[in-house]
């Protein structure tokens, strides 16, 4: 127990009394997790994008007019029976046309010539929202060989070819993605562990001076633990701090540009709250841990 | 108290350091080791307080035989040895109290006698006033005190000086001096490693002489040869 008090002793006056250092070093540590923040934002947001654009992409059956809501809704259960399709929403007359005013509320030229139409020309439909927009594909299969009579038409002839293109974007980014973020990532813990060796360095006197007047080993190292264990906490509640108020103003931008889709960061943040900044914690603080023992232990050798 | 047999120490192929050099030191003693530059005096010291090992020979400490000693006990060691050295080796974050209770506390001594100890060695050395200054607001020879008072926290056997007043004017080397006097009349084994000629010659103790890593002569109350 005192040995305990005597080590976050040593290890509180050493961070207070090099007080500039402890400012360089929890600052680096800082900038090493902004980025990593930075970089798990960017990809939250490159996939809510992806996902919106591709619930974008409607796959349509249009129904004969005159065709009773019943048989619409029989249909309906029967797409709903393959384990791919998640919903099947269905628009009828009187909705598609209040949704086509909606739309067009802001240009009269469109709203008079439907006036001057003088009826309702627009069908029924049922929307097909898959299980997994990766497999569209197969829906659409499914859905081109789906034999019924009270189909007018199958809106979904391009959807093939921007969901192969945007699939295949997904995957490239993901690729670059993925590399790009290991490079940072890895450029980022080297710096912390760079860091972390050039604060030891500066305590090489300390430590050979404890090593001459006969500390222990427990003595040498742990003090140093400690600090990195304080600089690893420092750094994450900081960057908790400035990341939260970020997120908040980053939303209302984000919403704003993927209008109708869910993107939640804030949400994200705070769902995985103990995923995302534990596991950032505990990285931080195994780097520093390992920095400070290779450190200590090359000045120890006396 | 220390015996060394036939100890050699190289820090490359060609070049030994120290050669087949035999000693012995009776506990109480004041001994000096004198010799020029690179005559290996202070590869000497650290070969007795563990910080480098012999290639041949024996060293042996009270009952330590530190030729054979390991890693793990190497502390326990330099807690029986008192070592000063000729830039004192204080810590310039700490106060000169606290830099001697530093050496108790690494050791996990307990807080009453770290509380007992520091200020009457504080007091031995004349620094009971200058406590809790810096090392930085304090003279090189109070620096060296608190050095001194450092090494004698543990109560040493042997207090080992490493060109203790390399550093020092002639007012405060030989303040210091007289305080290694004192502290070897208290009983203590002191060994005193210095090139300085008419420190040597004025306490007319022990001389051991080194030359090219070789002790060249051994006078029970010598004088500076070279």
């Amino acid at each position: 127990m005192l040995s305990l008090y005597r080590i976050i002793k040593f290890s509180l006056q050493d961070i207070f009394r090099n007080i500039w250092l402890t400012i360089v070093t929890i600052t680096i540590l800082l900038l090493a997790l902004f980025s990593i923040n930075t970089l798990i934002t960017v990809r939250l947001i490159s996939d809510s994008t992806v996902a919106a654009v591709k619930e974008k992409i409607d796959i349509s059956l249009f129904i004969k007019n005159e065709t009773p809501e019943e048989e619409i809704l029989a249909l309906r259960g029967k797409i709903l029976e393959s384990a791919r399709v998640k919903e099947v929403v269905y628009v009828s007359k009187d909705e598609a046309i209040g949704n086509f005013r909606e739309k067009y509320a802001n240009n009269p030229a469109i709203l008079a010539a439907l006036k001057e139409l003088g009826r309702n020309p627009l069908s029924p439909s049922l929307t097909v929202m898959p299980v997994d927009f990766n497999e569209s594909n197969l829906v659409i299969n499914e859905l081109k060989i789906l034999d019924s009579p009270i189909i007018e038409s199958r809106d979904f002839s391009d959807n093939t070819v921007i969901l192969q293109k945007i699939n295949a974007i997904t995957d490239r980014v993901n690729e670059v993605g993925i590399f790009i973020i290991s490079i940072f990532i890895l450029t980022s813990l080297l710096v912390v562990y760079n860091a972390i060796r050039v604060a030891i360095y500066t305590h090489r006197q300390e430590i050979e001076i404890m090593r001459l007047v006969g500390a222990s080993n427990f003595f040498i190292y742990f003090p140093y633990l400690f600090s990195a264990l304080v600089y690893s906490l420092i750094s994450v509640l900081i960057i908790i701090g400035i990341f939260y108020p970020f997120l908040s103003l980053l939303q209302p931008y984000l919403e704003a540009f993927l209008v109708d889709s869910q993107v939640g960061l804030l949400a994200y943040y705070i769902d995985n709250f103990l995923i995302i900044f534990g596991a950032q914690f505990l990285v931080v603080l195994v780097i520093n841990a390992l920095a400070s023992l290779f450190a200590v232990r090359k000045y120890a050798k006396i | 108290m220390i015996t060394l047999e036939n100890v050699s120490k190289a820090y490359t192929k060609k070049n030994k350091i120290v050669k087949d050099v035999s000693l012995a030191v009776k506990p109480g003693e004041f001994v000096s080791i004198v010799g020029q530059s690179g005559a290996g005096k202070t590869t000497l010291v650290r070969l007795l307080i563990g910080e480098e090992l012999a290639d041949e020979g024996r060293v042996l400490v009270g009952d330590w035989d530190i030729t054979k000693i390991s890693s793990r006990e190497v502390p326990f060691l330099r807690r029986q040895i008192g070592v000063i050295f000729q830039d004192f080796k204080l810590l310039p974050k700490k106060t000169l109290q606290e830099n001697v209770s530093f050496a108790l506390e690494v050791c996990g001594a307990g807080a009453a006698k770290i509380k007992k100890i520091v200020p009457s060695v504080l007091k031995i050395v004349g620094l009971e006033d200058k406590a809790r200054r810096y090392p930085h607001e304090v003279s090189g020879g109070e620096q060296q005190r608190a050095a001194i008072a450092r090494a004698l926290v543990h109560q040493p056997k042997i207090l080992l000086a490493d060109e203790p007043t390399g550093n020092l004017d002639a007012i405060n080397a030989d303040e210091i001096i007289n305080l290694l006097l004192r502290i070897n009349r208290f009983g203590t084994t002191v060994i005193l490693v210095t090139h300085n000629k008419e420190i040597v010659n004025r306490l007319n103790k022990r001389v051991v002489t080194m030359e090219q890593g070789r002790v060249i002569s051994d006078q029970a109350h010598g004088k500076y040869l070279l």
